[in-house]
């Protein structure tokens, strides 16, 4: 399997995370919904869905979390027969990011769990300083950002 | 972790374990989740980092006996420059020990395996 990436930096700790925790897909977006890395997947269009629904999941859990806790949940595990999920947010030098990743029985919660809190350091670490002239992602740009990031991932639009 | 430990029923055994002189910390984990259910540890010991790689470890350990016809591994020991991880286990639960170097493995590996035997 493949791990690919929109910005250089989001490499090298993320090909550690999908080689030490020996998952089967993962994930990392941007709360908007914009993809920065993927391992595992096959189509954009998955891709595409899954940024969605992990963006969507997020504002939900953050909001939940909020209203219950006074403060957003820090990660959601979700246990299958087969595989399980584990969701959690990464806080760098370019903004927070959503990290989804899928594990079967090769892997187990405890270890996905130690080597997330090693990708959280690692981006933590790795992230350029955000530039002052960095452009918000405007809801009118979004789906030609999404495109772009779509075929920096897979090689087409 | 803060707060008074929740009750479970594998307080006694970890107390009876972690008696033993040099054990640094005992615990019990679910082999499949690698996550600590009880643990009573001396500071200094990254409880939930050892679980979750213990518990990986005891469960390949346990897979590759069975793949080379060996039968149900029960106890499982790895020996460090300056001390050990023992483990045993049954029916999804995994009870870990490290300890020192000059720690009585024997006494550890009985009262171990009579813990095991207490999780069928």
């Amino acid at each position: 399997m493949i791990t690919r990436v929109v910005e250089g930096w989001v490499e090298e700790p993320l090909k550690r995370f999908v080689d030490d925790a020996r998952v089967v897909l993962a994930l990392m977006l941007h709360p908007s919904g914009q993809v920065m890395a993927q391992h595992g997947f096959a189509r954009a269009m998955d891709v595409m869905s899954a940024c969605a629904l992990a963006a969507a999941i997020h504002a939900s859990a953050s909001e939940l979390g909020r209203q219950l806790d006074g403060k957003p949940f820090s990660g959601i595990h979700q246990a299958g027969k087969d595989r399980q999920l584990f969701l959690a947010e990464a806080e760098t030098a370019q903004g927070s990011y959503i990290f989804v990743t899928v594990f079967d029985a090769e892997s187990s919660l405890g270890l996905v769990r130690l080597y997330f809190e090693e990708l959280r350091a690692g981006l933590a670490s790795a992230a350029p300083a955000l530039e002052e002239s960095s452009e918000p992602i405007l809801a009118e740009h979004f789906e030609s950002e999404l495109n772009r990031n779509l075929a920096a991932l897979f090689g087409r639009a | 972790m803060t707060g008074p430990r929740t009750p479970t029923p594998f307080g006694s055994l970890l107390d009876t374990l972690t008696r033993q002189r040099g054990v640094k910390a005992g615990m019990v984990v679910s082999e499949s989740d690698g996550i600590i259910i009880d643990s009573n540890m001396q500071i200094g010991v990254h409880g939930d980092r050892v679980a979750a790689l213990a518990a990986s470890l005891y469960r390949k350990a346990r897979m590759s006996a069975t793949a080379a016809g060996l039968g149900t591994a029960t106890f499982f020991q790895l020996e460090a420059e300056r001390g050990r991880l023992c483990a045993a286990g049954r029916n999804d639960l995994v009870v870990v020990v490290v300890t020192e170097a000059q720690a009585n493995v024997g006494l550890i590996r009985m009262e171990l395996l009579r813990a095991a035997e207490g999780f069928a």
